[in-house]
This record gives structure tokens, sequence and C-alpha cells, in this order.
């Protein structure tokens, strides 16, 4: 008669403590990573009616970023802009770009453009954007070198946990106002220049209560 | 005086019905999961999502593509992002209100009383805040019909050119408009130059709720036509005569703020003012009075004769008897009246006859309180209500001579006197034209229909009550196509479709003038107002002896009393398919979705009637059938029936809610009738009451005093001790206490002094920045119900149906308790109580909320997190104010695209099993300390306005920082008569209360 356990069995319990140790490990891990805005969101690059290029407007010609997004510093939106906007130029340069059509077009008969959102909170959270700008966060520390994307990517995971880091110690990132959409921009090395920088702008003391973002 | 507080007769009578309610937790089937869904379809339903979610993979954590959709040219001065607000007029009968109106992108979202305009001075009321859902109502007409085919305008441009030749060879004789009352001088114009156009046209004008008596009887005494203006706030000594000055009347909000303000000022030390009311249907106005006196209506013109008798020559015999009322009372009234004159006031209900109306002219003439209390002016720019107008207009249009009848606006196939039978009349006119905001009862049975535009759609002028004139400024363009009457009105006068902006421009060139006209137009667009356009105030002059003529007013007193009353929140029936109205509790009943007949204790007994029985009422040979509700303090032998309910075709809404009183209501006595039956029909009908929810079990929840009391009490009067937040209970203890211990309990020294408590809690420290704080004066609040359409409106709290409420989920952040107390039946007493979330200090739902979804932050606020509730309701379990709501279903979810234009992009919406409750308004918070923080300055007090506060027309809420001891808020709570909700539990609530205070005339104690 056959043996019931073959010899193998006995490094069952062994195999068991592994496996049992591990997997929940690697099952929470996952979840914590994959199901987390810097997985799901981060690096979310949609294709846009037309191939709007910052690297090109911003990088290469320098456009301003309130050029287009005008109201950044008074309303809680930037506003994309009108097809007015793009119309300022492209009326005069670049007259017959294919990829330009759908401007054309929207100017043309009236309809507005359908961009696609990037930057998306969910609806319960209520940003403002004039606040931020104003209190010196640059636009580059929430949507990294726009003057170096081709087509915008999402690069922080725009998060609780990833705003209230910033909420509970806003200092390292913050710049004088001035410099707020300046790409380039790095701190000085000496914290005392850079404290003397920040000494004029006005005081911040931003929310960490629930209300200050949720109503 | 102990006094017990009771919310209804089943509670008084304690049966077991009562009981086992109040012992619940939470009213029967507010904790069951909902109907309908079995364990296995749970499952079934359970499993089905999880495939969905397994199918969709990753992508389901990834959140739908969403579109940013700019402009193609950006309006000038328009940020997205930023409201505006704009000012202009809601027109209402021959009433405007000024108005300012939050724009967000173009689209209306929130009204609020203009503070310059006189007619509500910065406050509103329950219906001016709805009206915003009125412009997005999905059941609104959109298409121009003929004989219920889609037409153009373009076409209805062309038949009336067609119409129009004929008429005007005949100088309009087979021409017949009917119009609502309006105060507009462009709509005056119109008409002078329809009327010069069509000499020999009808002109009809019908208002189913009117002043027209009023009106009648100031022709009678003064021979001219004359509006009347009250200036309560003026007045000490208030006499109202089966009239509703404070709710029912459209100048409700100037009144409420001359009431409560006269209130207040009593209450701080200076003169109170003291209202008697006379009446027969229990009105919110009688639920303030000092003295209230059940009288039925028909009563009402004996009453005033003896009363006039008295002041005419005081000492002499009482005069006529009238049953059960005892002569001393109006003795003392007359007394009252004589040593204040020139500060006292009687004002007469719309209902009551013109002789009345005649006769209260006079006596305020001769008590020398004409100019100083009351004030008249000439009617200009209005078309005055008539009945008997309507009345020709019907038989001749019976008898075949009107070829076309223009109805602009209106509803008369569902509002007219049910004699006249309008629907048959119309059927007869060959060509019927009917300017209607749905294809409601009139529209439907007209040749052509044309949708109207609604108020904030419309370009139109208004002249309010006083004269001062104003323009209604359109917020956007008519979402369904809609036209204004003066634009229907424009084309049959002068034949040309003109735009109404052009219309009305040419009615003000005059008025300002041709020189800088743009200039002063668009300050007359920006103001809201024509500064300066009051009209002089008119002695009245009155002819004759009026009071005489009293006698013959008195009609017969046979039998039960019928009287037609209009809905507080539908008034005629015109705002039935707006669901923030219908489930607006009424003030006294506290019923939503419904109107039953009215009656007392007494007359329920003796009919052997109990409420939800269905009753069949009879009068003049018409009956109707309907539900009946108990209501203490309504006169013996009266039944009250509410008008606006039971339409036919108002909308998803508002279609089979309720009873048309409409059917019982006869052109010769559209205010109240004798000779009324009522019988039993044997039948139950089910009444959704928020009456009962959350009864506060006889604990001292309101507090009130008289005068006299609080005035003889000096400790009263000193400060107590400070508000500091966080302190402790024993300061925020700040309600007096009886010093002498034991001494004669007043009401305001009977509750015990709480000794010091101790928390468990580590104390939290409120002591820096901004700590929002709340007080709600009881002595001004007149139980209106402003406060909770507004909290609606800027919160985006759905409307949950008649279903629902039965069952204790209606979702109002701010709900008006109102507490009886005294003999119910006799003539009890009324306190209204509004309560929204107290922000505890302590708040007890947060230390049973296992996901941490409710917390405080540092300024005080009890934060609801909507993100992170996951609906175990222990919050709401452990509220001791019941004040957290709960969405048992996702009330949103099925909501019709047009009314979510009405919501307010700054209040998350809310979704399925979620709890929600007062905020504080912490968006209008953090919007004010954004712009304070940006623009580098500190909030000043009053920068911050709650939406329940902002629209209360008795200024009965302060909010603001309690940490700034000058600030109203702080004031008030440094008030003798502040105190806190159930602060024995010490759950240190950010809201308090002030007690209320009566002002009974000394003289009266024992006279009934």
């Amino acid at each position: 008669m056959a043996q019931i356990f073959p010899p193998w069995w006995n490094k069952l319990p062994l195999a068991a403590a592994i496996v049992g140790g591990i997997v929940p490990v690697l099952a929470v891990a996952g979840v914590w990573y994959f199901f987390s805005p810097w997985y799901t969101d981060v690096g979310y690059q949609p294709v846009q009616p037309v191939p709007y290029s910052h690297k090109l407007h911003v990088g290469e010609l320098g456009l301003d970023c309130r050029y287009c997004h005008a109201s950044v510093e008074i309303s809680s939106v930037a506003n994309i802009p009108p097809t007015q906007t793009c119309m300022n130029c492209h009326q005069l340069v670049k007259r017959d770009s294919e990829v330009l059509a759908p401007i054309r077009d929207s100017a043309a008969s009236g309809r507005p453009m359908r961009w696609i959102r990037v930057h998306e909170l969910p609806d319960y959270a209520y940003f403002t954007h004039r606040s931020h700008v104003t209190a010196g966060i640059g636009c580059v520390t929430c949507h990294g070198r726009i003057d170096e994307m081709v087509t915008v990517t999402q690069m922080a995971p725009l998060s609780m946990g990833w705003c209230l880091e910033c909420h509970r110690n806003p200092s390292p990132n913050r710049r004088p106002v001035s410099e707020v959409t300046n790409m380039k921009w790095t701190p000085p090395r000496d914290p005392q220049v850079r404290l003397a920088q920040l000494e004029h702008e006005r005081p911040v003391n931003p929310p960490t209560d629930c209300s200050g973002c949720h109503r | 005086m102990s006094r017990t507080y009771w919310r209804s007769l089943a509670q008084l009578e304690d049966n077991p019905e009562s009981r086992a309610f109040l012992e619940r937790e939470f009213p029967e089937g507010a904790s069951e999961p909902a109907e309908g869904i079995t364990r296995r379809e749970m499952i079934t339903l359970l499993g089905a999502s999880m495939s969905i979610a397994g199918l969709a993979g990753c992508d389901i954590v990834r959140r739908p593509v969403e579109n940013i959709v700019p402009y193609v040219n950006a309006p000038e001065d328009l940020v997205p992002g930023i409201p505006r607000y704009y000012a202009t007029t809601m027109p209402f009968g021959r009433s405007n209100y000024g108005l300012i109106v939050e724009s967000h992108e173009g689209r209306p979202t929130k009204i609020e009383g203009n503070p310059a305009h006189p007619s509500t001075l910065g406050a509103s009321s329950s219906r001016i805040q709805a009206s915003v859902l009125g412009l997005y109502d999905p059941d609104r007409s959109q298409v121009v019909r003929l004989k219920g085919e889609q037409k153009s305008w373009a076409d209805f441009v062309t038949a009336w050119a067609e119409l129009s030749k004929a008429h005007a060879a005949d100088s309009g004789a087979g021409l017949a408009i009917l119009s609502e009352s309006f105060s507009s001088p462009t709509l005056a114009r119109l008409t002078t130059e329809f009327r010069a156009r069509y000499p020999k046209a009808t002109w009809a004008t019908y208002e189913a709720v009117s002043d027209e008596n009023r009106l009648a009887g100031l022709k009678s005494a003064t021979g001219r036509d004359l509006d009347l203006m009250l200036k309560i706030d003026q007045a000490s000594v208030i006499l109202a005569l089966d009239a509703d000055p404070l709710l029912s009347d459209p100048e409700m909000v100037r009144h409420a703020r001359g009431f409560a303000a006269g209130r207040r000022a009593g209450a701080s030390g200076g003169v109170m003012n003291r209202l008697y009311v006379v009446e027969g249907v229990f009105s919110l106005t009688g639920s303030m009075a000092d003295h209230r006196l059940r009288l039925e209506s028909r009563q009402i013109a004996a009453f005033l004769a003896a009363l006039a008798a008295r002041i005419a020559s005081p000492g002499a015999g009482s005069g006529a008897a009238i049953p059960g009322v005892d002569p001393r009372w109006i003795d003392a009234v007359a007394k009252d009246l004589q040593a204040n004159r020139g500060k006292g006031l009687i004002v007469a209900g719309d209902r009551q006859p013109a002789a009345v109306h005649a006769a209260v002219c006079a006596l305020n003439e001769s008590l020398g309180n004409t100019g100083k209390t009351v004030s008249y002016f000439e009617t200009k720019d209005a078309a005055l209500p008539s009945v008997s107008s309507l009345a020709s207009l019907v038989s001749a249009m019976k008898g075949g001579t009107v070829q076309t009848l223009v109805v602009l606006g209106g509803n008369p196939v569902f509002d007219a006197p049910a004699d006249l039978d309008f629907a048959a009349a119309i059927a007869k006119v060959p060509h019927s034209i009917v300017l209607g905001h749905a294809i409601d009862e009139t529209s439907s049975k007209a040749e052509w229909h044309v949708p109207r535009a609604h108020y904030l759609e419309s370009w139109g002028d208004a002249r309010a009550l006083g004269g001062t004139l104003s323009i209604v400024q359109p917020l956007i363009l008519p979402l369904f196509g809609g036209k204004t009457s003066v634009e229907v009105l424009g084309l049959i006068v002068a034949d040309k479709d003109r735009p109404g902006y052009d219309i009305v421009r040419d009615t003000w060139k005059p008025i300002l003038g041709e020189a800088e006209f743009d200039k002063k137009w668009n300050r007359v667009l920006h103001d809201g107002l024509l500064a300066g356009s009051e009209l002089p105030e008119v002695a009245p002059g009155v002819k004759g002896d009026a009071v005489a003529s009293l006698a013959g007013a008195s009609g017969s007193a046979d039998g039960l009393e019928i009287v037609f009353v209009p809905s507080p929140s539908l008034h005629d029936g015109r705002f039935a398919n707006d669901g923030w109205l219908q489930e607006l509790p009424d003030p006294l009943t506290k019923l939503t979705w419904d109107n039953p007949a009215l009656v007392s204790p007494k007359t329920a007994a003796s009919l052997g009637l109990a409420t939800e029985d269905l009753i069949r009422v009879e009068s003049s040979g018409r009956s109707l059938e309907l539900p009946v509700s108990v209501l203490p303090g309504m006169s013996d032998g009266v039944v009250a029936v509410t008008l606006g309910y039971g339409r036919s075709l108002a909308g998803r809404i508002g279609s089979g809610v309720g009873f048309d009183a409409f059917k019982l209501r006869s052109s010769g006595a559209p205010g109240f009738a004798s000779g009324a039956k009522v019988t039993k029909a044997g039948r139950r009908y089910s009444l959704s009451a928020t009456q009962e929810h959350g009864s506060m079990e006889g604990r001292p929840i309101v507090r009130e005093s008289t005068l006299t009391e609080l005035r003889s009490k000096p400790e009263a009067t000193e400060p107590a001790a400070g508000a500091e937040p966080g302190a402790g209970a024993h300061a925020e203890n700040s309600s007096p206490a009886p010093k002498e211990g034991g001494g004669t309990p007043s009401a305001l020294g009977v509750f015990p002094e709480h000794t010091p408590h101790y928390s468990l809690w580590n104390p939290h420290a409120y002591d820096r920045g901004h700590q929002w704080g709340m007080t709600i004066d009881l002595n001004s609040c007149i139980g209106c119900n402003a406060c909770m359409t507004a909290c609606q409106s800027e919160n985006n709290i759905p409307v949950v149906g008649k279903d629902q409420v039965k069952r204790g989920r209606e979702m109002h952040w701010i709900r008006v308790d109102r507490y009886f107390s005294g003999d119910p039946e006799g003539n009890p007493e009324v306190v209204y109580q509004p309560v929204p979330c107290m922000h505890c200090e302590d708040a007890p739902c947060e230390q049973v909320c296992p996901v941490a979804a409710t917390v405080h932050d540092g300024e005080g606020l009890n934060v609801m997190v909507y993100n992170r509730c996951i609906g175990t309701r222990y919050c709401s379990n452990n509220c001791p104010y019941k004040v957290r709501r709960f969405n048992f279903y996702n009330f949103t979810k099925d909501k019709p695209e047009s009314l979510k234009l009405a919501m307010n992009p700054d209040v998350t919406v809310r979704s399925r099993g979620v709890m929600e409750k007062c905020t504080y308004c912490t968006q209008r918070i953090t919007r004010v300390k954004i712009d304070a923080k940006l623009a580098g300055r500190e909030i000043k007090d009053g920068d911050v306005k709650t939406a329940c506060q902002q629209a209360c027309p008795a200024s009965a809420i302060e909010f603001g920082d309690i940490r700034d001891a000058s600030s109203r808020v702080a004031k008030a709570k440094a008030d003798p008569r502040n105190y806190a909700l159930l602060e024995e539990l010490n759950t240190k609530p950010r809201t308090t209360y002030l007690a209320k205070v009566r002002n009974p005339n000394p003289e009266m104690e024992g006279i009934a």
C-alpha cells in the first residue's frame, strides 16, 4: 500500500507559512499602490482634439501661463482659454495647418471645443487656484514641467494625502509670487536668502481641517 | 406660570399611537431598509455589480473622461468660477420684490432680497426663494401651440395679423383681454394704448387671491383708488382683524421686518409692540398674537362696529353684544388703541368685505394713525383686480359676443369662481389665446397657447407698493423660448413683434429723460430701483360715516362657516409644480403635500371627525370631498379650506396633489360663506406631516417670558457670563437663574441652573482664529419658513415626496418646530423654533462615528465629510437635536437636466447612503475667508451671512465670530435671554436661542 502522505508533505507547514506570510503582504501592498492615484492617475495622458504642445508654446516660444489661463489668480478655476484666444495668433500663424482645423471650425461655427480634462479632482473636493497661486505655489509644483510636455500628462497623484503633505508644511514648496509661473525656478541654496525672499509675501496658513476643501 | 408644551393633539391626549411614535428613535420606516428588495434580489444585485467591476477591470478605478468646454468668444467680465450678481424684480400680483440674483456662468442659482429695495429690504420669503426652481421647471411649455399642434412664434405673429385686421375694423368690439393684476409702467402704457386702439374692447383683470375688497373699501371711504402701506415698525398696538399680514399678505417681508423690529426693541428695553388678533382661522399672524380672540370671519364686522362704538364714546355702554365675546376684551382693546393714538394700527384681512375696510380706514383716521402707522398712495400704473369685470367678461363670452380672448397669464379655468364656469365660457370663444407657463388647465383649452417667460428671463418693469420703480432684468435668455406679457401685449397693441427690451426702454425714456438715458438706465439696472421714484403719501380724507355702514356688512350666521384661505406655499396654485414649496410644511399644521380642511377640536368632536377622515363639504350647492385635520386654535363652527391645491395639469410635481377648493368658491363669497355642510365620507386619507418627528419629550426646549416679568427681574438684565467658546458649559449657561431660589417661577427663571458639568472628553481649545456661532431669536422668529427654502436652495437639498415625509425622511437642514401651549379647545399659544445643526463643541455625533466622517474643525464647525460616510446612522441616533438627515435614496439621480442647472456649484451633491446636515454654510465662510485673505484684510462682522440668516425677513438669525466681542452674534449671546438647547447634556452648542417675550396687556388678565 502506497503511502497516503508522500514525503514532500513534510515541507507543507513551511510552505504554508511562507505563502501565508507573503501573499497578504503582497495583496496589501498591491492594493496600496495599484489602487492609489500614484498608479491610477499619474501618467494620465489623454489625446486632445488638437495636439496642442505646451513644449512648443511655453518651452520654446515662452508664452506665460496666464496668457491662456487668465483667471488663475482671481478665480478658483484656471480657465481653459476660449477659442478666440487661440485665434488671436492662429488667424495669422499657421493659418492652413491641418491639426488646427478644429480650432478654425470652432471659431467659424461658434461651437465650443471639447477638451479632455487631465487634472480632475473628485466633486466633493473644492480646490481654488487663486489661493495657491497668490500664496507662492508655483504651477510646476502640481502640474510638473509643462514646458517640456508635448502632451499634457498628470504628474502628481492629486490625492488627499499628497495635498495634506504640503498643507501641513507649505514652506518647501513656496516661492516668490513673481516666480509662480516660472517653470525653471529653483530655490536659492542659502536658506536665509530663501526666507528673506518669502518675507514680503503674504503669510500662509493652509487649512488642514476637512472644511478647508470639502463643502 | 409653568407651561406645558405640546406638539400635536395626539401627543396631548397621549394616545398609544403617538407614544409609540415618540418612543421610537426614528419614525416608523425611517430606520428600516427600503421595501421591495428581497434578500435574494439583494444578493443578485450584489453579484451583478461585482461582475461589472470585474469586467471593467482596472479601468474601473480610472474616473470617466470628463470634458472641458470653454467659450468660443468669452463674454467680457465673465470669469468662470466667480459668481455674478444682478438686480432684478419679481412681480407677484401688484406687489413687486426687488432682488439680487446670484448667477454662475450665466445660470441663476440663488435669489436674495435687494437691501436697497423697500419691498424686501434684503430679506425674502420662501416663495421668492423657490421661484428660481420655477425657472428650470422641466414641465414648462416649450413651444407655441395651435389646438395642441406645435407652431412657432412667427406663426402666431402671422395669425395675429389676420385677427387684428378684423378687430381694427370694428374698434375691437369682439376683442377681450383677461389679465392678471399688475403694477408696471410698461404694461400700464400698453394698456392705455390698447384702449385707444380698440376702444370697444373688453379688459378684465382677475386675481384669485386679491386685495379687491380693500381697494373697494378704501374707494367707498375716500372716493379714490388708494393703496395702503402698513408701517408696522411704527406701531405700538396692532389689531389684526381676520388678517395675516405676516404670511399670506404679498407684502409679508416688509411687514415681518417691521413687526420683528418692534418685538426686538421691547426685549432690549424699548417699546414692544402688542399684537391683538381677531380671527376664525388660525393664521401665522394669529400665532404671534399677544391676545387672540377666536371669532368667525362673518362676525368681524360686528366686532369692528362694537370697537368703533367704544372708541367713539369711551365709557359708554358696551353696545350690541357679540355672542361668545367677552365685552371686556373689546373694552381693553379700545382703551389700548386710544391710549396709543398715532401709534396704533388696525388692519383688516383681504377676505373681509369692503365695508370693514372702509370702517378700518375711518377708525385709523380717527385714532390719528394715518400717515404714522399706515400710509395711503394713489394707485398708479396698475391693473386693479375685479371679480365683476371677470363676471361680465364671462357672460359676454357665453353670449357669443367675444370673438377673440387673450389671456395674459393666470389660470382662470382653474381659479375663477366656480359659478362662472370659465371652462364652458372659453369653449364658446372662437379664438382664444393664452399666455401661460405650462400647458395648464387654461392653456389646454385655448386655441393658441404661447409659452410664457419666467421673470428671470424677462424684460419688464414694476412699481412697488409706495411707488418705487424698478426693472425686471433677465438673467438668462428664455430657456424654452417663452414670451413675456409685455411682448404679447406689445404685439397686440402695435401689430409689431418687438423685443421686450425695446418696449420697456420706450416706457422709460420719458421717465428718465432722453439726456444721458443709457447712463441713467444702467444705474437703475445696477441699483435695482430708480432712486426718488417713491409716490407721495396722500391724505385719505374719509367721507361719510364708514362705520355706520358696517351694520349691513354682517351676513347671516347660520350653520358652519367655510373660509377660503390662500395656501402659504402655493398661493393660488401658481407654485403647484414647485417641489420645494410642496414639501415646505405649513407653519401651523406642519403638513406637506396636502391641503386638508381645518376644524377646531370642538367642531371636530361635534361632527364626529378625526384628523385624516375624508369629509364632504357642501357650500352653496357645490361639494368637495377632502380630508380633515383638527387644528387647535381654530374658531368653533369654522371649516377652513386651502386654495391652490388639486391642480389637474400642473406638471409632474403638482398634478393631483391635494384637493381643489376653488370648486367650492363662488364669485358672491370669495372669502367666506355661511351655511356650509360637512358630512363624513366614511373613508380615511393619509396625511404627511413633519409634526411629530423628533419630539423633545417635554424638556425646556423653548423658553418664554412676558415683558413684565423680564422688566421686573433686574438680575435678568445683567450681562450673563461671557460666551467665550470652550470655556465650559457653566459659562455657556447664560440664561438667568432665579437667584431667590424657588421663588415665583417665571418662564425665564423656571429652568434649573445647571451645576457645572464635567466633561468626559478632553476640552477642545477654541481659542484661535474665527469661532463661528449663531443665535436664533425666538422673539423675532415668526415661523414663516423662509429659512428652510433659502437653505434648500443654497445647499442643494433634495425633495423627497409625500411618502418619504410620512416616513420621517424629509431632508431640510433647518426645520421650524412649532409648539402649542395652553388649552387645545380654547386659544392655545404658539412658539416657533427653527432648529438647524447646533454645531456642538462636544458633539455627540462625532463620538460615535466609526469612520470619523463627522469631525470638528478649528473654527468650531461640526463638519460632515460625505466621502468618508458609510451610512451607519449612529450619528443621527446619538444626536439629541435630531438635525441629521440621511439619504435613503439617491434623490438627485433622476433629477431632470434642467433642474440640475439650479444647483449651487459650491456645494457637494450628496449621494445615497450618506448623512448630511447644516454646515453653517461653510462654502460661504470659505469664500469670504479666501476673499479677505487675498485682499489682505480681516473678516468684518457681517461679511459672512448664512443662507437662512440672509433670507430671514424677521432678522431672527445672527451669525458671526463669537470670539469678537463686538460682533452682533456675541452681543446676542450676552443677552440674558440667551440659552442653549438641552444644555444639561453638556454638548456646548454653538447655536443658541434667545427666549421669546410676550407682551400681554396687564388689564386683560383673566379675560379670555
